[in-house]
């Protein structure tokens, strides 16, 4: 989508255009709709909400909602808000987003640059992991991590993640370095260069753009998992998807729409920026997971 | 520097044997090029010399030294690629020294030997930038630059010109020549472009499906090749190889080769027990343009000019040559004219076979009968 | 010595997660299918009663509803997913102004979380505060969406959501497969004086075949593990109405102590994925070698 070559375009009068433009809109606002409502009604209080137009914006600005959300709500038995699931996301974010990309990164270079028999089985066992339901493996998983002593921690969490995006990972270097050159791997090997000299020197300093789509891909994926933080979290060791979640679908107490939404809003708002700021790499992600081979 | 040996060697790829026995060896000093056509094993044999590939029986020897299972960096070479692999994030400079950095030689014996590269090969104002920065012509003095900096004993190029243009290649060649005559060191060069390897190599190795045809110097691969392959593959325009019978007319052995139309021509042919063998048979009858000249160029040194009428259908114009094509064993044949000799079309035109020149194949083993 | 260990160093590097993959996928499955296969309830045991959990999932009314379930809303996010998303790509494609901006907007919801994705509808659609209400409150007193809170019809609002998140990911796919298309070709046909439509339809859209076949494996994907939204827009209710399988799952291994019977649900899915992304992997790859 980088090139913009537009020649198909449908030669048309000004009223298909101006119908073409009307359809464009309507679509721009059904897509953002959601997001106006909740940014909307997040700044409203309870009872304008409840006796009034969703769609409208609030009539007077409160950020109550958001100081709740953020750390006064209560989720589970405590009256903490959202800030330490928050936290707990971070925590299992970063190290497990870390740990993938460096591993995929050294399988993709091992699968392009140092074949050895049985390497392409290697790599279609990764790929078909990449498309298990992960119901399959949530018993065994819960076993193992019991074994481990990992069971409800955000340890347990981080390795869960680090597995399972393991596939991705190294799909996305591996057809990175397969354009590389190794002319500049032998060129390496000459001048005396080591497997890792070779990986550090050569070939991670010219992996920029593939390390930003895989941090962005690995970020959003165990950033919004829902499936293994309520499957595998603890009391402390929760993140955020599984807290919203909680939140909103708690049957006790009053509903709190406006907290849901700011919460709903704070869930949402690190992937957001991500993609706002580099949404060129976050697409070139989704097309790479899309297309394989 | 160092001379090399190569001795039985054999590479296979799985069940694909790709390298088939091959024994070849290149005196200190001496400029070994291989050529053949692509997929014949040329940049196998390279990569195997430089310790990229691992041989699969057989011997590498450079000096004494035998090298197998040694590391590249080991084995006292250099290498020049095709793409240049230049390293994309670093500087010229960074690209040079990087194998220095790795052996651990210090700061200021580093800055001096890239100094004396750099003067060498004219970079010293490109040592800061980056790769991307620098022409195609510029890329591929960095290269050779980064290589020559190691001081080794054998040099390996694999194809370094073939990404240039037709008039740098030109350049880049001299070059290539006046460094080695200078240096002195042995070089192992593979291109396919065989006026490459006839103007740069002490030793022309002609290779083929994986086996070594001929090994020679440039005039004996070009006017003593062993078989129609070597035959055929250097020279351009390539040797004329007319289908022609051996029959024996008072007492000589002539061959008779089938012309325009229903005419014909004969000509004389060496009387030797290997032609005997083969009389009243075909041959192939081997000449290379400029053996087949108009009359006023022949070759005036040459012992032994025939003159035949021939049939010319059409002539290619070239500047400093004219060619001319004439039907000859049922195949049009190239001759090499003065610019300005008189050329009819559609006529019989006297044509000089300069015969010293002539060599015969068998059409059946393709080998030369001598 | 250190030659030797560097010829190593690539099976080295490699076995951590090569080991992490064959545990930790390969065997999950087997000892999942395993599993499928015992009298497992709270916890695993190892007591063999063959397909009896199987004949028992099939007769299951719980699972019938789920496996309906998956069929209304895995065909309609499919179909409509992939019709939006290529409506949507060719009016993209008709040089418009602001393109960069439309398509971020049409892209974004891919970019966050299904749970946020279920508060925003699950609240948008409830008819006391959400679209209802504010149809009431904007004069159009007869106006009524209950879908959400009725049995019949809820299902229908999780693939309203579902295709809000997942149809400018397929706009994105089919965008990128128009702009790759050779321009010659267009320009072939507009001599052969072919119209815009009729360009469409008989050369372009026939083109994007392998872009469909994506969408489709990657959406049906989708559908089949698709969890976090009904669980966070409807959490399988009213009563059991948007039950999906992957909620069955979970349920009956995790809340109703019947593991055996979760085990096999679990490995019906993943045949039902595999056997759409199977072929679709191998096709790729014969593909992939064949161009190379």
């Amino acid at each position: 989508m980088s090139h913009p070559s537009q020649e198909n375009a449908i030669n048309a009068g000004s009223l298909t255009r101006i119908l073409i433009y009307t359809l464009l809109i309507f679509f721009v606002i059904y897509y953002l709709l959601p997001l106006w409502v909740m940014v909307s009604n997040s700044l409203k209080t309870l009872d304008e909400i409840r006796g009034g137009d969703m769609l409208a914006p609030p009539k007077a600005i409160t950020l109550e909602p958001w100081r709740q959300a953020w750390s006064q709500t209560q989720i589970g038995v405590e009256a903490t808000g959202l800030k330490p699931y928050f936290i707990n996301s971070i925590i299992m974010v970063v190290p497990a987003v870390f740990l993938s990309t460096f591993l995929g990164a050294l399988n993709g270079y091992v699968m392009t640059k140092w074949e050895f028999p049985g390497v392409n089985l290697i790599f279609g066992l990764m790929l078909l992991a990449c498309f298990i339901p992960f119901q399959i493996v949530l018993i065994p998983m819960a076993r193992i991590l019991g074994m481990l002593g990992l069971a409800g921690t955000l340890g347990g969490l981080i390795l869960v993640h680090t597995v399972y995006g393991l596939g991705f990972t190294t799909l996305f270097f591996r057809n990175y370095y397969a354009a590389f050159p190794t002319e500049l791997v032998r060129a390496a090997q000459i001048d005396g260069a080591t497997f890792f000299q070779v990986f550090w020197r050569i070939l991670i300093p010219s992996s920029g753009p593939i390390i930003v789509v895989t941090i962005i891909w690995q970020f959003t994926n165990v950033w919004n998992d829902f499936l293994f933080g309520a499957s595998f979290s603890g009391y402390d060791s929760t993140p955020i998807t599984v807290a919203l979640n909680n939140l909103v679908n708690s049957s006790t107490g009053v509903k709190e729409y406006n907290v849901h939404f700011a919460g709903a809003i704070l869930a949402a708002l690190p992937t957001l920026i991500v993609y706002i700021v580099s949404g060129r790499y976050f697409v070139r992600g989704l097309m790479a997971g899309a297309v394989k081979g | 520097m160092a001379s090399l040996t190569i001795d039985k060697l054999t590479k296979s790829f799985g069940s694909v044997e790709v390298l088939k026995g091959i024994d070849l060896e290149i005196e200190d000093g001496g400029f070994l090029v291989l050529v053949g056509p692509s997929g014949c094993g040329k940049s196998t044999l390279l990569n195997c010399i430089a310790g990229l590939e691992k041989t699969t029986s057989g011997e590498i020897r450079i000096g004494d030294r035998n090298v197998e299972g040694l590391h590249p960096s080991k084995r006292d070479i250099a290498m020049v690629f095709q793409s240049y692999a230049l390293y994309p994030n670093m500087t010229v400079r960074g690209n040079i020294s990087f194998g220095m950095e790795i052996r651990g030689i210090d700061k200021d014996e580093q800055q001096k030997a890239i100094d004396e590269v750099a003067d060498m090969l004219q970079i010293n104002e490109l040592l800061d930038r980056k790769p991307s920065q620098l022409s195609g012509g510029q890329r591929q003095r960095v290269a050779m630059g980064r290589a020559l900096v190691r001081h080794p004993q054998v040099f390996l190029f694999d194809e370094p010109l073939s990404n240039l243009d037709a008039k740098l290649r030109v350049d880049m060649r001299t070059e290539i020549k006046r460094l080695h005559s200078r240096m002195g060191t042995t070089i192992v060069y593979v291109t396919h472009d065989q006026i490459e390897a006839l103007t740069l190599a002490t030793k022309i190795a002609v290779l083929q499906d994986g086996y070594l045809q001929q090994a020679g110097s440039p005039d004996e691969i070009y006017n003593n090749p062993v078989n129609i392959f070597v035959a055929d593959f250097m020279g351009s325009p390539s040797m004329n190889l007319i289908d022609s019978t051996l029959v024996e007319r008072d007492g000589q052995l002539e061959i008779q080769i089938a012309g325009h139309g229903g005419s014909s021509i004969s000509l004389p042919a060496p009387d030797t027990p290997d032609m005997r063998a083969h009389l009243n048979g075909p041959v192939v009858f081997g000449i290379r343009p400029e053996a087949m000249t108009d009359p006023d160029g022949a070759d005036r040194t040459s012992p032994h000019i025939e003159t035949r009428d021939c049939f010319i259908e059409v002539s290619q114009p070239a500047g400093s040559d004219t060619f001319a094509l004439t039907p000859l064993g049922g195949k049009e044949c190239i001759a090499r004219f003065r610019a300005d000799a008189k050329i009819e079309l559609g006529a019989f035109t006297p044509i000089s076979f300069n015969m010293t020149k002539a060599v015969f194949f068998d059409p059946q083993t393709t080998n030369r009968i001598r | 010595m250190r030659d030797r260990l560097q010829d190593w160093l690539p099976r080295i590097v490699l076995a951590p997660s090569f080991l992490a993959i064959l545990v930790f996928v390969y065997g999950f499955i087997l000892y999942t299918g395993w599993l499928s296969m015992t009298d497992s309830r709270m916890l695993p045991n190892n007591d063999f009663i063959g397909l009896d959990n199987y004949v028992k999932l099939f007769a299951l009314k719980h699972w019938s509803i789920a496996l309906k379930n998956l069929a209304i809303f895995g065909t309609l996010y499919i179909v409509i997913c992939s019709c939006l998303g290529l409506f949507l790509a060719i009016m993209l494609d008709q040089q418009i102004r602001n393109e960069g901006f439309i398509r971020t907007v049409y892209l974004y919801p891919m970019a966050i979380s299904f749970i946020v994705t279920g508060v925003a509808w699950k609240w948008f659609l409830d008819p006391g505060i959400g679209l209802e209400n504010t149809m009431h409150q904007w004069g159009w007193e007869s106006f009524e969406f209950k879908w959400i809170k009725d049995r019949n019809m809820a299902i229908y609002t999780i693939v309203i959501a579902a295709v809000w998140q997942s149809s400018g990911y397929v706009m994105a796919m089919f965008l990128a497969g128009l702009r790759g298309v050779d321009n010659e070709i267009i320009k072939a046909a507009q001599v052969d004086g072919a119209s815009g439509v009729l360009i469409y339809r008989r050369i372009i859209i026939p083109m994007m075949r392998p872009v469909f076949l994506s969408a489709f494996v990657v959406l049906t994907h989708l559908a089949i593990k698709s969890y976090d939204l009904v669980v966070a827009m409807t959490g399988g209710g009213p009563g059991r109405a948007t039950e999906v399988p992957a909620t069955f799952m979970y349920s009956y291994t995790f809340t109703r102590n019947q593991m055996g019977v979760g085990a096999s649900s679990a490995i019906i899915m993943l045949i039902m994925v595999f056997s759409i992304v199977v072929p679709y992997l191998y096709s790729e790859i014969r593909h992939g070698e064949k161009n190379r």
